[in-house]
């Protein structure tokens, strides 16, 4: 056996070796412990998509490099996408305005209850027995337990005591019903209670509710 | 012509494959565990050693660097010799070689369950294991170029050329990425912080995938492949093409790994780009693989090693399509984070790495043992449960994935969040975990097949430990190209050049993105009023690094309207300038917490919460996957690394005064103890010197410095 070279000189009159099973010829000094090549050219697709990818990223290295696109450039993107949701709210806010809906009492309940499952359970424990957070079904308050106090609670938050602001996180409508939902809480007598803490609060005064 | 007489040594083939099932039992095994403790938070015993985030890692380097590293030595140390008609170099290399790599995997899954990390993925080893990795490699690779150069065949095969770009390339990886300061026997912190460090782990993250789990693999399935079918290649043109433009690329595409976080979006687009043009070098390896098998096809039917090639192969074709579709940031914002990338790994880990290796083993080790195969018609089982396995394990993790991602992104009609309580996102995912943990089973069961079948087969047969060759002399070549040769043909014949090609070739990408990162500052916008963590902090960090709390939390709110509402405002580069190392993470099993101690963000909560949450996650949600820490509760802060910590911090450039090593302990016992009382106030009864203190005190800290004005302020 020899070089490669050699072989090629040897064979240079000679036809080329063709593989009988695809009549593709077969690379003449290519063996390599007992493997052969063939010498095909490359699929044309193959190349035709690695040429169309090169377009593709020149195309999006532009926009990202010269035109500083805002589809491709994150910071303007979240821009465009708050601005749009800030003009969706102040159109719903005015339709809200408009028409208020009217709702009943299970629909009130059965909201202020997912609110209450999702978000304040997580401290309060799953039927308001307290947990880190303070019982709710008894009749001590500690940032008082009036619908206004509680919405005050609700929208500013106890953050030294771990409880953030739900400003954000709840529209009014949720704060009103998880407020009717915790009310309705008031001497439900879940086991594992926590002990009361912060004041009582007689309920008396506020008899129905509103929203 | 003279012929000489050598031999082809067997034995060391035979340790390497032989080590390969060993360890793909074990990583397995640990994947199947794991995959249960993502479910069944009872799986994790409250034991910190068997601990999801110790776990984890352990099973990803078991099955990355032991499983499939030690497949890659077992194809090179079997197909090189052969395709170079020569012994391999040294004996003696191979040995340390060998016991060297199984020592540091030993030595790798002690550590990470002892919680020594450096909190990196894929690269956790501690630096004494990195130093140790870095001498075998380079063993390695002397036994490697030095079979190459007592060479008796003029050119150089395909499969040498992708040994060659594995072993030049996971050398510089390696050893960029771990470029770390030593505080301790077994820490260290990385020289790197934040999105620097961020932008090296995932370029050699990325690379691992290319230079340790895909180059070697495809020299592996040019030289296995080939031989099983008895067909030739099918174009050696495209052989050279996908070889070079696919090391040249994928060397770019790290940043994919990033996209939407504070990653500079010129990176974020470089990563995107190469990730599309690495379509067609990836299939281009595929095709050559296919095609080879053209005229062989009735062979396949019957054959379980052709047939176990076929799925590997189609299984990279098809990893290889859907990486460079999770690259496109609109398809990157739902995959991101999610189990969709757990999925996509494992298209390409049980399907290509698995398959590829256990059709090897198949077609190896009867004719190490001069037999033929125990059982093929078993061998045909283990292929088709692991084909099964493969569509188990990743159709539920593709759809939980997306479930997830689309209910982190939904809005109620009255714009909040549709599901603002991070777990319920999680418990919807339950079913799945379940469905990819049997998919995982089935897969391990076939691989128990294959112990069977081995076992067995070695038995009937006897080793051949040496086979003797013969070959003649390669006589001196021409040093310079001749008229009739190719350019690369005579390239294929100087493998020293090859090899310096072959490393500037991958060098460019990596010195394009990550030199620019460090020397144009707008790349980092300071933000002033970030400081250096306190001591306490500092520990914590530390703490959470060790427990792997990366492994499910991420720290980097994307911007998008969704995440900034259930988390506060998207992360900035210059938040992260101190972190060393930076853990944004890249799954979020549980939410993120970049901005868990913002007092007046959506996720704030009180240090009594984090304490309760700590030692019992279900106690304080119902339904939580989250495992159990009781012991943070019970040990001591380690003091005696305060000094050193701050130390090494100084010497990485983190701003603390001068001498406050001398100082910082002082600090932390002041720190400790507001939070103690805070929590006995809370009705908690614990001293200020246990390492749940040292946590929450990092938690709290986490994501505030942003929210302080911007002027520059004495940290307390």
């Amino acid at each position: 056996m020899s070089t490669r070279e050699e072989k090629n000189h040897k064979q240079h009159q000679a036809q080329p070796e063709i593989d009988e099973v695809t009549n593709d010829q077969i690379l003449e000094g290519h063996e390599f412990d007992g493997i052969r090549e063939l010498d095909n050219q490359l699929p044309p697709w193959l190349k035709y998509l690695f040429y169309a990818s090169i377009v593709f990223a020149a195309s999006y290295l532009t926009l990202v490099f010269v035109f500083e696109d805002a589809r491709v450039i994150q910071a303007k993107e979240y821009q465009k996408e708050m601005a749009a949701y800030l003009q969706e709210e102040e159109i719903a806010e005015e339709e809200e305005k408009a028409a208020p809906v009217a709702r009943t009492q299970e629909e009130i309940m059965a909201s202020g209850e997912a609110t209450f499952s999702k978000i304040c359970s997580v401290c309060h424990g799953k039927f308001g027995e307290g947990l880190v957070g303070p019982n709710f079904t008894d009749k001590y308050w500690i940032h008082g337990g009036s619908r206004e106090d509680m919405h005050q609670t609700i929208v500013t938050g106890v953050i030294e005591k771990g409880m953030i602001s739900y400003k954000n996180l709840l529209s009014e409508r949720q704060i009103q019903d998880v407020i009717t939902y915790i009310k309705s809480l008031q001497g439900t007598n879940p086991p594992n209670q926590k002990a009361p803490e912060g004041e009582l609060y007689d309920p008396e005064p506020e008899a129905g509710t509103q929203s | 012509m003279e012929l000489q007489k050598f031999t082809y040594d067997n034995r060391i083939t035979r340790d390497f494959a032989m080590a390969t099932i060993v360890w793909g039992v074990v990583g397995m095994l640990v994947g199947l565990l794991v995959a249960l403790q993502i479910f069944i938070p009872e799986m994790n015993f409250s034991l910190e050693y068997t601990t999801f985030g110790r776990t984890r890692p352990v099973h990803t380097n078991a099955v990355i660097f032991a499983f499939v590293g030690n497949a890659i030595f077992t194809a090179v140390y079997y197909s090189m010799p052969r395709l170079l008609k020569t012994s391999m170099y040294s004996k003696l290399l191979g040995k340390i070689h060998f016991w060297g790599w199984q020592l540091i995997i030993v030595a790798a899954a002690i550590t990470l369950l002892a919680g020594y990390t450096s909190g990196k993925e894929y690269a956790e080893l501690e630096w004494p294991l990195d130093v140790a990795i870095t001498l075998i490699w380079v063993i390695f690779g002397i036994n490697m170029f030095g079979t190459i150069l007592q060479r008796r065949v003029s050119h150089i095969y395909v499969a040498i050329w992708f040994y060659i770009a594995t072993w030049v390339t996971v050398a510089v990886l390696h050893i960029v990425n771990s470029i770390e300061i030593p505080y301790s026997l077994m820490k260290s912190y990385p020289v790197y912080a934040g999105i620097q460090d961020a932008l090296v782990q995932w370029w050699y993250g990325h690379n691992a995938v290319a230079f340790f789990l895909t180059t070697p693999f495809l020299g592996l399935m040019y030289y296995f492949v080939p031989k099983a079918a008895n067909r030739p290649i099918y174009s050696y043109k495209l052989s050279i093409v996908h070889f070079w433009s696919l090391i040249f690329i994928y060397i770019w595409a790290g940043p994919h790994h990033l996209l939407y976080s504070s990653l500079p979006d010129w990176l974020q687009a470089l990563g995107t780009t190469f990730s599309i043009m690495l379509i067609a070098p990836s299939w281009g390896g595929m095709i050559n693989g296919l095609l080879t098998l053209r005229g062989a096809w009735d062979k396949v039917r019957k054959d379980p090693v052709l047939k176990m090639f076929v799925v590997g192969i189609t299984a990279y074709g098809m990893a290889t399509f859907e990486g460079p579709m999770m690259s496109l940031k609109t398809v990157n914002a739902i995959s991101h984070f999610t189990d969709w990338t757990v999925g996509h790994v494992h298209i390409g880990a049980l399907g290509w790495n698995g398959m590829l290796t256990f059709g090897m083993l198949y077609w190896l080790i009867p004719r190490l043992y001069n037999t033929k195969l125990y059982s093929v018609k078993l061998a045909n089982a283990h292929f088709w449960i692991s084909t099964l396995a493969i569509i188990f394990y990743a159709v539920p993790l593709y759809i939980g994935g997306i479930t997830q991602a689309l209910m982190w992104k939904e809005f109620t009609p009255e714009g909040y969040l549709a599901y603002p309580n991070f777990l319920e996102t999680v418990t919807q995912l339950i079913p799945m975990y379940a469905t990819r943990a049997f998919g995982g089973s089935l897969y391990l069961i076939g691989m128990l097949m294959l112990v069977f079948n081995v076992i067995k087969t070695a038995k009937q047969g006897s080793l051949v430990k040496v086979e003797e060759v013969e070959a003649p002399a390669l006589h001196a070549l021409p040093a310079v190209k001749t008229k009739s040769e190719s350019w690369h043909g005579f390239l294929e014949r100087k493998p020293i050049r090859f090899l310096i090609f072959a490393t500037i070739a991958i060098l460019i990408g990596g010195v394009f993105e990550i030199i620019p990162t460090y020397l144009i500052n707008s790349n980092v916008p300071i933000i002033s009023s970030v400081q250096p963590y306190t001591p306490l902090e500092l520990q914590g960090r530390d703490i959470y690094v060790k427990e792997g709390c990366y492994n499910c939390h991420s720290q980097m709110i994307r911007p998008f309207r969704s995440e900034t509402e259930r988390y506060g405002e998207y992360s900035k580069a210059g938040e992260f300038i101190y972190d060393h190392p930076f853990q944004f993470g890249s799954k979020r099993t549980g939410p993120d917490l970049a901005r868990e101690g913002v007092k007046t963000g959506p996720i704030y909560k009180p240090n009594a919460w984090h304490y309760n949450h700590f030692i019992d996650p279900q106690k304080m949600n119902e339904g939580s996957i989250m495992p159990k820490y009781p012991w943070l509760a019970e040990k001591d802060i380690d003091l005696k690394s305060t000094a050193p910590k701050i130390r090494a911090m100084k010497r990485l450039g983190v701003p603390y005064p001068d001498n406050y090593e001398h100082q910082a302990n002082d600090d932390l016992l002041k720190q400790a103890e507001e939070i103690a009382q805070n929590l006995r106030d809370a009705g908690i009864e614990t001293e200020s010197t246990k390492e749940i203190i040292a946590l929450i005190a990092y938690i709290q800290r986490l994501g505030t410095d942003i929210m302080k004005p911007q002027v520059e302020e004495e940290e307390e």
